[in-house]
């Protein structure tokens, strides 16, 4: 034995060429070639149905693209740690459900309740992913079939009665204000933005969601208790479902069980869409919201295509696997 | 660690009955857990007899081929998100295909859409191999391609099955029935031979290699992507034999079926049948009873007088918590090593 | 050798690089018949990128490789196993879920091929019917090579074998080497232990930053003058003027001041076995072990990671009782392990990783902190860090990411350092300013203490040095003492006149 001497290896680089440049640019841009998506997306569509460039045309994709954007800003937090949340979905339906059996007791016991399933769900959903270990995904499937069973006995039982979202979630989910030209919903939304945001850049908590996702062993070992960020990210993502849930009962109307089980994929294919990677530590929502308004305007062009439920579960499917592919290839690339 | 350590260790100090229990004590267990909720059933309601085996079994064969399909990719180290879609894809494709036609073409037809289905879940293990994007983000994709392919095959609920052909999968033509035995038979010959092929050839053992350690399975000289391929193959396969079952009991397909519900039942029954979701670890043996179990849940709770309802949430908790107790197995091992 | 007999094994100009960094630059490999041939070099010299390309494991860029004169193409590890070419990595390949039985099944070999030569390592009575992750490291290199010899390659390349054996068992590996040669087949050894390369091989290729700088018969040849080659004369002057300046203290100064960490009769299962000692303010102790001897054990109980299973820590007195690396920082511990795969947020920006500890504690997560900025720059500046790729942390250079690794403490605060091997595969410049940087945080008030494997640098950076084996401390040395042959001594647990 003697000593293990060391050398350091050597780094080279290339001068890149012009298009390595630009891509390397779009690269680490991302967001622009969203917003050229974008907004080729939306030409195209007013090309198939010239009515589609009108206020009222763009309001029904925003309107589309609300609950989404909501829902994929707490898959956006769960997903930035590593995780997922697959029980979105039931979480805004339960909370939406729960919301319009409250309504006849008024707006804000209605909404409180509602925002509760979201809390509790969550939570429980952190403190299984945080403190025992469960696999986020196994953890997320099982509290979504536990929901989904318990508010299928308790719609006979303890939740029995009224189905209608009372009169001030229904104006904040489907009503406008200046004449008919911005939707609440989007108001809403625009204000639960600018605080996640703010919440993933510019905080102690969002630089601990990084930390965790993109290497766990090294935040332990930082000092980062992972099971305390775990909760407050898993209860986070329920309430921002809830919300996400009462806004979508109220545009709606009346509430069943199956009522946002079509927006789980899209709010999953927001997130990677905008750019957030499923292994933790890379995205942002305002790709994630990018993102999402995407998904919004497919949505008209596939209703003025006469597309139906099938076809756009196939692109749905289909984007989530090109772009993901596409991403992994510049990440490699870089 | 004592030289003299080592020496008892490598020379194997336990006995071996033991070793065997300790190897195989989770599947035991599960068919034990089996047999004893099926007795108690048997003593909650009037009469228990082969209609109600029949039914079990049948009814339950579905999520069994499942899982045995989700087993099998799991072990290799992937997870398939899309079984479920699969499982509807294929229902509906033979619902179609079938209906009106002879006992020979259906058979044709369910031998040609197993194929087809484990060639179509080759190019999903093998667009994970080319793209490397994690299994579950492309299967999430695959589930929602799969049931929207099945809802442009058959929009609404129709098609049928020839009636020997449904005899074939729940021994009854009419697909109720007191014959418990083709479907036993079926799940018994097949899950045996996947169950020998993995465990005791070169080829299935490659698989547990690649789940359990890819980098060491590399070196010695397997190819992971081929693996992998494989185990998405032959679990298309196993989803398709679900699909026919599924099949066979309606009498026709549904593509409104939720995919997504089928494969969260598919995860459970094989989390609760001892495999793994690391990879590596587990046997398709386990996850019958397990399956069985988590179908079952039901039936009992209503005998019992609980809501059925109440079933779902029973099994999520139930999930939840073999998930923990292994969490804590597997803590406690790494803390000892 | 006489170019008459055709080479064996002929590597000429092989090149890789991953992304940025070049591995190999351009390396050349002769091995002859019936010799047995070390590959020699620094870490991170390219020697097990070498072996992973001749095995096939990984591709090269570029280069020629040649088996008996005839052109190879090596795609897979097949390939290099049908080409007669048998290699025992440094990691086991073995699968741990599967039994010895399976796994040899899945390599195409029976019980009947390994048996033969398990038995020449005093292993002929195992039990194969065993899972691979209930048997232990050093049985598991020894199945590797039975199962490389089983497959009778012409070429034997054992990369690190010895590395995780105790002394007997590294004598079967040596022996079977010899009969190897004696077969007129070959053997490529590979090992840190110059003083194993000199009794068993007869030529060795010495590789230095991806080239291959030396082909030497080894007949005559001291240790001194392989490590000059491994690395370079003018480095190895370099590595000796590092710690010129520092103001080593006296010892009994260094006791004279209040102890700050305290350990007494720390046990964890069977590695750590009852490690006492006191860290005072303003001291770098050392601490140095061969491979494998309970340090790094040791240091997952000081930075909180792992409870010992009994024993007490002391930080200023009081007693600590560590649930998670969290309760150790807040009592002043801060660890810089050596694996910065351990440390760092790769995807991440230096600033955030700097930063990190800041938000340890729930009532930060608000907001940023205010002087967050001032911390990150100041930190930056007192290491001089590069940051211009700092977007993400793992487009920095080696030296740089330690850097990060370290800087993190600074940003956030702490009164004892616990460093291990913080110099290990870093560049002269690096390992200079970090040394630097410790004395002045010792000189500054806080303790140090320094794990490090590279025992040369013991005397130029530590105030005293504790030699760690089998688990426990088994020597102390004033800096002055500890020159590299007391050092080795102790670290072979000569001193208590037993080798178990």
């Amino acid at each position: 034995m003697s000593t293990t001497p060391t050398t350091a290896p050597v780094i080279e680089t290339d001068e890149p060429t012009q298009l390595q440049r630009v891509a390397r640019y779009l690269v680490n841009h991302p967001h622009i070639v969203l917003i050229g998506v974008l907004i080729v997306l939306i030409f195209v569509t007013g090309a198939i149905e010239p009515n589609y460039l009108s206020v009222s045309g763009l309001r029904n994709s925003a309107l589309f693209a609300v609950p989404i954007g909501v829902l994929a800003a707490g898959q956006t937090i769960l997903m930035l740690t590593g995780g997922i949340d697959l029980s979105a979905a039931m979480i805004a339906t339960g909370a939406a459900y729960v919301a319009a059996n409250q309504s006849p007791k008024g707006a804000v016991i209605a909404i409180v309740a509602g925002l509760l399933v979201g809390v509790v769900a969550g939570a429980a959903n952190g403190v299984g992913v945080g403190v025992f270990r469960v696999h986020p995904i196994i953890m997320t499937l099982a509290m979504s079939g536990i929901l989904l069973g318990l508010f299928t006995s308790w719609a006979q039982t303890i939740f029995s009665g009224s189905t209608r979202m009372g009169d001030f979630i229904r104006t904040l989910g489907g009503g406008s204000i200046f004449g008919r030209s911005i939707p609440w919903a989007v108001i809403v939304w625009a204000v639960l933005s600018v605080f996640v945001v703010y919440m993933l850049r510019r905080s102690g908590f969002g630089r601990t969601l990084y930390a965790l996702g993109d290497n766990a062993v090294a935040s332990r070992l930082s000092g980062l208790r992972a099971w305390r960020v775990l909760i407050v990210a898993y209860t986070l993502a329920g309430l921002l479902g809830a919300i996400a849930g009462l806004l979508l009962g109220g545009r709606v109307g009346a509430v069943d069980l199956q009522l946002a089980n079509n927006f789980l994929l899209p709010s999953v294919a927001a997130a990677v869409i905008g750019g957030t990677s499923i292994f933790g530590g890379v995205g942002t929502y305002s790709g994630t919201i990018l993102g999402a308004l995407i998904l919004g305007v497919l949505q008209s062009m596939l209703t003025f295509l006469g597309a139906g439920q099938a076809t756009q579960q196939m692109l749905y499917g289909s984007i989530v696997i090109g772009l993901s592919w596409l991403y992994t290839r510049i990440a490699a690339a870089q | 660690m004592t030289a003299l350590g080592r020496e008892t260790l490598v020379s194997g100090s336990q006995a071996p009955w033991r070793r065997w229990a300790r190897r195989h004590g989770w599947t035991i267990g599960v068919w034990v857990l089996l047999l004893a909720l099926i007795a108690y059933y048997a003593t909650l309601i009037p009469r228990f007899g082969a209609f109600q085996v029949a039914s079990i079994v049948n009814n339950g064969s579905p999520l069994v081929f499942l899982a045995v399909a989700q087993a099998i990719i799991v072990i290799a180290g992937g997870i398939d998100l899309g079984v479920g879609g699969m499982l509807v894809l294929t229902s509906v494709t033979a619902a179609r295909l079938m209906e009106g036609q002879p006992l020979v073409v259906g058979l044709v037809v369910a031998v040609a859409i197993i194929f087809a289905a484990g060639a179509i879940n080759a190019g999903v293990g093998w667009i994970i191999n080319v793209s490397k994007v994690p299994d579950i983000v492309i299967t999430l994709g695959s589930l929602y391609f799969f049931q929207g392919l099945a809802l442009a095959i058959l929009p609404n609920p129709a098609g049928g099955a020839n009636e020997w052909f449904r005899w074939l999968f729940t021994g009854s033509k009419t697909g109720i029935g007191s014959n418990p035995w083709p479907a036993i038979v079926m799940i018994t010959i097949t899950v045996t031979a996947i169950g020998w092929w993995l465990g005791k050839t070169r080829q299935g053992l490659s698989l547990y290699a690649v789940g359990s350690n890819k980098t060491a399975a590399y070196l010695s000289g397997l190819n992971a992507a081929r693996v992998k391929v494989l185990s998405y193959a032959i679990g298309g396969g196993f989803a398709a034999m679900a699909g026919l079952a599924n099949t066979a009991i309606a009498g026709r397909g549904n593509a409104n079926t939720v995919g997504g519900n089928l494969t969260l039942n598919s995860v459970a029954a094989i989390v609760l049948g001892g495999v793994a979701l690391t990879g590596g670890i587990g046997s398709v043996i386990a996850v019958v009873p397990a399956g069985l179990i988590l179908f079952f849940l039901s039936p009992i709770l209503t005998a019992m007088g609980v809501d059925p309802n109440s079933a779902q949430v029973v099994q999520g908790v139930l999930i939840v918590l073999v998930m923990m107790v292994t969490g804590i197995i597997e803590w406690r091992r790494r803390l000892r090593s | 050798m006489t170019s008459i007999t055709q080479s064996l094994l002929a590597a000429r100009d092989v090149a890789k690089r991953y992304g940025p960094v070049v591995a190999l630059r351009s390396a050349d490999l002769t091995v002859e018949p019936g010799e047995i041939h070390a590959l020699l070099g620094a870490n991170g010299a390219g020697k097990s990128t070498l072996v992973k390309i001749l095995s096939a494991v990984i591709p090269a860029d570029a280069g020629r490789i040649s088996v008996h004169g005839k052109q190879a193409n090596l795609r897979k590890p097949g390939d290099a196993m049908r080409a007669g070419i048998g290699t025992v990595f440094q990691d086991p390949a073995l699968i741990p879920d599967l039994s010895l039985q399976q796994n040899l099944r899945i390599s195409k070999l029976d019980r009947d091929d390994v048996l033969p030569w398990l038995e020449r390592m005093n292993l002929g009575h195992i039990d194969l019917d065993l899972l691979a992750a209930d048997v232990p490291l050093a049985v598991l290199r020894l199945l590797d090579l039975a199962r490389a010899l089983a497959r009778d390659p012409q070429l034997l390349m054992l990369d690190e074998i010895t590395a995780a054996l105790t002394t007997d068992q590294a004598e079967y590996v040596f022996e079977l080497m010899r009969e190897w040669k004696a077969r007129g087949r070959s053997v490529l050894f590979i090992s840190h232990r110059l003083g194993e390369v000199l009794d068993s091989c007869d030529r060795a290729t010495i590789l230095r930053n991806g080239v291959h700088v030396a082909h030497l018969d080894l007949a005559g040849v001291e240790e001194s003058a392989l490590v000059t080659a491994m690395l370079g004369e003018e480095l190895v002057e370099k590595v000796e003027a590092v710690g010129d300046e520092a103001a080593v203290v006296t010892a009994e100064e260094v006791e004279s001041r209040p102890v700050v960490l305290e350990l007494r009769d720390v046990h964890l299962r069977d590695r750590v076995n009852g490690v006492s000692l006191e860290l005072h303010k303003g001291e770098i102790l050392g601490l140095t072990a061969l491979e494998g001897q309970g340090q790094n054990e040791l240091f997952q109980v000081l930075s909180g990671d792992r409870r010992p299973t009994s024993g007490e820590l002391r930080v200023e007195g009081e007693r600590l009782n560590a649930r998670s690396p969290y309760d150790a920082i807040r009592s002043g511990l801060a660890f810089v392990p050596a694996d910065r795969h351990q440390a760092l947020l790769p995807q991440r920006s230096v600033r955030e990783n700097l930063s990190i500890p800041l938000y340890n504690r729930a009532r930060r997560w608000l907001s940023l902190v205010g002087d967050e900025e001032q911390r990150v720059e100041q930190a930056v500046d007192r290491l001089t860090i590069d940051v211009r790729a700092g977007r993400q942390v793992q487009r920095l250079s080696g030296g740089n990411q330690q850097k990060v690794t370290i800087g993190r403490w600074l940003a956030s605060g702490f009164d004892t350092l616990l460093c291990f091997d913080p110099t290990r595969g870093i560049d002269i410049q690096t390992k200079a300013q970090i040394y630097d940087l410790l004395r002045e945080i010792a000189g500054g008030g806080s303790a140090v203490l320094l794990y490090t494997s590279e025992l040369r640098e013991i005397p130029l950076v530590c105030d005293r040095v504790l030699v760690m084996y089998a688990g426990r401390i088994v020597g102390e040395l004033p800096a002055a003492a500890a020159t590299e042959e007391a050092l080795l001594t102790a670290a072979h647990g000569l001193n208590e006149g037993t080798a178990s």
